[in-house]
């Protein structure tokens, strides 16, 4: 007794450490006055301040509240009178089967539900003619769809709870059926509809992986907008936002736990009245905004302009930079009006994505409408080779005469017609702990005499940091061997993974957006990652007195690294072409340019940036490190020699095979756990097994000493 | 009694997927009767009701309420309320809202609302309570604000559904009371389903005893009691013994070997019979004095009298008697001429009135088995 108690205590403080510790961590570090997470250095309210100014985040927010709004309604409704139907079915072979049938989307994974009902909408889409078929519509149908079971779920409970003679008393007294149902009917089930409804709003609020498949261009919601950020980093504004997000989902779940009947009965008036008036504000601000909502936008008639660039790559007005879009949008207002001497609305609708292969696969799909969007080098060349995207009209661009010679025919784009215009371009670089690597290394990379080896140096052991992804950590090996990146035979690839084999042991740990908060905590001494990143990492180290260096790695003093660009460029679908030619013109002028230069901290092709005054006193030290001089007669050569280019499909196999081969290694830990899984496995099948057995047994011996007792 | 025919359900039919729940019934309501409809579980009765209040549909047949064919009018059209067996009260309202609730549709004055729901409360003894949460009422209260719920209306019948199956014995005795003041005070015609034989014999004008959607009898209680149509009645209502017999001519009939006296008449000469004798009509005597002999099987005190199972010629025959027998004893009985009933034949001869498999218990279980439809 006393030790099952014990038991429980501990399970209960055990059950609270791992489910609320997070969370705990997560509201702290929403009021830390740092933007580190290695340390805390107050109490500010700043992130939620930087929240609500940050435009796209809050619009990516309003987004989901209607959609969440909308789709839990509609759900409701729906699955109100689905629960009424089924509850009403005679046969029950055909009720269960229809339960059956409710239930599958539930257990189904999302993925295979937002797959299905992608391909859905572009067929249908196809059939009808539209081209874009994906957007506002199709993610509410989906969320609606997602709803439903769970709507039903809780709503036909209360269907069978209720007296059935509910509704023939109310028609007994004079109801109509009609009017049965909202007076007697609907008010005994109500706490199911509230709660299915709470739980549907809750769901459609978090959903990521339907809405990503089933949203069209022009539309974020936001937990795709956060997973689009994650090609930087996870600002602290992303920890208020998600503490604001649980509190009111905790507000949500208390009250739907009061209006719960077992609570009600012990509920005193007062409360009732309480809970009565909260749900009622609820669906009244709800209404309202539904509503707002509706108005607003069936009375405003604008120009969009959809654009689909990475996560936080653009001056977006927060922290008192440019928000350029805005500033795009008043441009071209009065230009038009200038030369139209009409009034016209431009709206852009700006979304984000966090890998290029996301891109790609969105507009191969077909399914989205982009007027502009921001692939990476390989992935232009891709692009176009597949037709899928258009020739830019450089005459209707005038600034394009902006773009420094040497970035106007990069290796991807160097035909006569031109279908990309450079946005960013950047170059791997290693940061270093200045104050962990010993006084020899030091000197090397002060004379710039260092290169790849220190990531392969035993001294560094457990204090390296390598690339999470395959294309990356395979360029720094093959980079280190001096093999071409783009060219390689197979044996050369197995050359670089015999060589990262070689580094794994060193490695602490192979990351992406972590090493951010890995290098600034000072957790580890070497790591190759993007020029620009390595810059802002060493100037937020800098303020928790961690001192971090960088440099160029290089071979036979030679710079022998990556060198990546992105480019804007429009899609062959883009349905606003005379608006995209002029956002491309636009942000090749000075002040757009160098407010996001100055935001991305990546080098820019814009003479006009790079000869900026101010542009230059801002970076500081850094410009230098940006736009190192011994660089300027390089870049072409290591564009042609060093970006990575698209690989041929059996490369792409091989180099996958060979990554997952060195991530997962044969180690005896790892087929220990498969062993552990395979052990695991086979007791609870015996179990079962077991079970089944002692049951059958049992019942048999039932039915025999039955019959026995029939007989006589 | 009123004869002017309030409800007449003429050749009536009923069956689900295939299954006879009513078969072909035909039964006049008078006004200001109070009416049972008496059986057991799936004998129809409940179905009866339904097919009066509206939620059933006959297949077959006509439902005439006050002259006027009512089989196509929808429930919410009809003059009559009905007290639900588990009172189906709403939940969400309070008592006062309970029974205010056909009023509201109706669109009555909020004074007259006030007033005829207080008149109703005063009724059926609830004042006070109208503020109270219905959820929180015992099984009686919540009784009471249902009948008052469906007199409000003041319906021309008010059927009632078992309605007092879920009270306990004492509380139900009561409201048997109030049940019947309450319609001997308003004049309205009720319809009363159950499956209680003591019930429907104390508070009815009019019972119905209904078996296999067949009505078997319709009469008044005393009627039911003493001159059961056939064995199924005869058991269904109180103790019997039913014997197979020969009526040998008007007053005489021979069953268990011996030659009785009796007062039916009207029988062929020689007719197989059927015989009751109900148990407390019985006298124990000594062997040599009795008209039949026979050893005492079983003895249960029953507090007012002996169950006596007494085993004559292979029957097993119930006797209720203030007088002690021991068991293996062997006694005599007698039987007064006017304790005979003589019935004839029929479908469900031979199957009731022999205790040889007698067991409190069984008779119970099947008593509260719910009816279904």
């Amino acid at each position: 007794m006393k030790k099952s108690k014990i038991f429980g205590n501990i399970y209960t403080v055990l059950a609270f450490i791992f489910l609320y510790m997070p969370i705990a961590v997560l509201v702290i570090f929403s009021f830390n006055a740092s933007d580190s997470t290695g340390n805390i250095t107050g109490f500010s309210l700043k992130w939620y301040g930087e929240l609500f100014s940050d435009a796209a985040t809050l619009n990516a927010l309003k987004n989901t509240l209607i959609l969440a709004i909308l789709s839990s309604i509609i759900a409701t409704v729906i699955g109100t009178m689905a629960s009424y139907g089924i509850n009403k079915m005679q046969n029950k072979h055909i009720k269960s089967a229809t339960m059956s049938v409710t239930k599958i989307p539930m257990i189904n994974p999302e993925i295979v539900v937002g797959i299905s009902m992608m391909l859905l909408f572009v067929f249908v889409g196809g059939i009808v003619g539209s081209q874009s078929s994906l957007g506002f519509g199709t993610v509410l149908i989906a969320h609606i769809t997602f709803n439903l079971p769970y709507v039903i779920l809780s709503v036909l409970p209360k269907f069978k709870q209720m007296d059935k003679s509910l509704p023939e008393a109310a028609q007994d007294l004079g109801c109509t059926p009609l009017q049965s149902f909202f007076k007697v009917e609907l008010p005994a089930i109500l706490p199911g509809v509230v709660s299915g409804l709470i739980m549907a709003f809750t769901l459609s609020l978090d959903d990521f992986v339907i809405s990503y498949f089933t949203i069209g261009s022009g539309f974020e919601t936001l937990p795709i907008r956060i997973y689009s950020m994650t090609k930087k980093r996870v600002t602290p504004d992303m920890y208020a936002l998600s503490t604001l997000i649980f509190v009111s989902i905790l507000v949500l779940l208390l009250i739907s736990n009061l209006t719960s009947d077992k609570s009600r009965e012990k509920m005193s008036k007062k409360a009732k009245k309480i809970t009565k008036i909260v749900v009622g504000s609820l669906f009244g601000v709800i209404a309202a905004v539904t509503i707002v909502v509706f108005i607003v936008s069936a009375s405003t008639e604008t120009l969009t302009l959809n654009v689909y660039n990475w996560g936080e790559y653009i001056s977006d007005g927060g922290e008192d930079t440019l928000d350029v879009n805005q500033k795009f949008e008043e441009y071209y207002e009065d230009w038009y009006f200038k030369k139209y001497n009409k009034r016209v609305k431009v709206n852009v609708n700006y979304t984000t994505y966090a890998s290029n292969e996301d891109l790609y696969a969105k507009i191969k799909s077909g399914a989205a409408d982009y007027d502009i969007i921001v692939p990476s080098d390989y992935m232009v060349e891709r692009l176009k080779s597949e037709g899928l995207l258009q020739t830019i009209d450089l005459s209707k661009i005038p600034n394009y005469e902006n773009i420094s010679e040497q970035f106007r025919n990069p290796y991807y784009d160097n035909g006569k017609e031109k279908y990309s215009v450079m946005y960013t371009y950047g170059i791997v670089g290693i940061v270093y702990n200045k104050d962990k690597i010993n006084d020899d290394d030091l000197a090397k990379i002060e004379a710039g005499e260092a290169g790849w080896e220190l990531l392969w140096d035993e001294d560094y052991k457990g204090q390296i940091l390598q690339f999470n992804n395959a294309r990356d950590a395979f360029g720094v090996a093959m980079y280190s061997l001096g093999i071409d990146v783009n060219n390689a035979t197979d044996a050369e690839w197995q050359k670089a993974y015999e060589r990262l084999k070689e580094q794994k042991p060193l490695v602490q740990s192979y990351v992406m957006d972590e090493i951010f908060n890995k290098m600034e905590g000072g957790e580890a001494a070497l790591a190759a990652y993007y020029a620009g990143d390595c810059l802002s990492m060493i100037e937020r180290a800098a303020e928790a007195g961690v001192n971090l260096g960088f440099y160029y790695p290089k071979t036979n003093g030679k710079y022998v690294t990556n060198i990546f660009a992105d480019a804007m460029c429009i899609p062959k679908s883009a349905t606003n072409v005379e608006l995209a030619h002029a956002y491309i013109n636009y942000m090749l002028s000075e002040e757009p340019a160098v407010a996001n230069a100055e935001y991305l901290y990546y080098g820019s092709p814009n003479k006009l940036v790079v000869n900026n005054g101010d542009y230059i006193d801002y970076l500081g030290d850094d410009y230098g490190v940006i736009y190192q001089e011994e660089f300027e007669s390089q870049l072409d050569y290591m564009f042609e020699t060093y970006a990575y280019r698209s690989l041929p499909d059996e490369k792409l196999k091989l180099q996958n095979n060979l990554w997952e081969t060195l991530k997962v290694g044969s180690d005896s830990f790892d087929s220990g756990i498969y062993v552990i899984c395979g052990v695991i496995a086979a007791v609870l099948i015996g179990f079962g097994v077991y079970c089944y057995i002692i049951k059958r047994k049992r019942r048999r011996l039932y039915w025999n000493t039955q019959k026995e007792a029939s007989k006589k | 009694m009123n004869e002017k025919k309030i409800i007449e359900l003429k050749n009536v039919a009923k069956s689900y997927d295939g299954e006879i729940i009513l078969d072909h019934i035909n039964l006049d309501v008078h006004e200001k009767e109070f009416m049972t409809l008496l059986g057991p579980s799936g004998c129809g009765k409940t179905t009866t009701l339904r097919i009066i209040a509206g939620f059933v549909t006959p297949d077959t047949g006509d439902v005439v309420f006050d002259g006027v064919r009512i089989n196509d009018i929808p429930a919410y059209k009809r003059h009559v309320n009905t007290v639900f067996q588990k009172y189906a009260l709403f939940p969400h309202l309070n008592v006062y809202e309970n029974i205010a609730f056909a009023l509201r549709l109706n669109k009555v004055s909020e004074e007259e609302i006030f007033e005829r729901v207080t008149e109703m409360l005063a009724m059926v003894n609830l004042r006070g309570f109208e503020k109270r949460d219905v959820n929180l009422l015992s099984g009686g209260q919540q009784q009471r604000v249902a009948i008052a719920r469906a007199l409000i209306n003041k319906p021309k019948v008010l059927l009632l559904d078992e309605p007092l199956g879920a009270l306990d014995l004492k509380l139900r005795k009561d409201m048997q009371n109030e049940l019947k003041n309450i319609q001997r005070k308003t004049g309205i015609t009720f319809i009363y389903v159950t499956h209680d034989q003591e019930e429907a014999l104390s508070m009815s004008d009019t019972v119905v005893v209904m078996a296999d959607g067949k009505i078997q009898q319709i009469g008044t209680p005393t009627d039911i009691y003493n001159e059961p149509e056939n064995a199924f009645v005869a058991d269904f209502i109180g103790e019997s013994n039913i014997i197979d017999g020969i009526m040998l001519d008007d007053y005489k009939a021979k069953f268990s070997g011996h030659e009785f006296v009796c007062l039916d008449k009207g029988f062929e000469k020689n007719e197989r019979v059927d015989v009751v004798v109900r148990p407390e009509d019985v006298d124990v005597v000594p062997p040599e004095k009795g008209m039949l002999t026979g050893v005492v099987t079983s003895v249960t005190f029953k507090g007012v009298h002996y169950e006596i199972i007494v085993n004559i010629n292979n029957f097993k025959w119930m006797i209720q008697s203030t007088d002690y027998v021991e068991p293996n004893q062997k006694i005599g009985i007698y039987i007064e001429p006017d304790a005979i009933h003589i019935m004839k034949r029929s479908e469900y001869s031979g199957q009731f009135g022999d205790y040889s498999s007698f067991s409190d218990e069984l008779d119970k279980l099947s008593d509260v088995t719910e009816e279904e439809e």
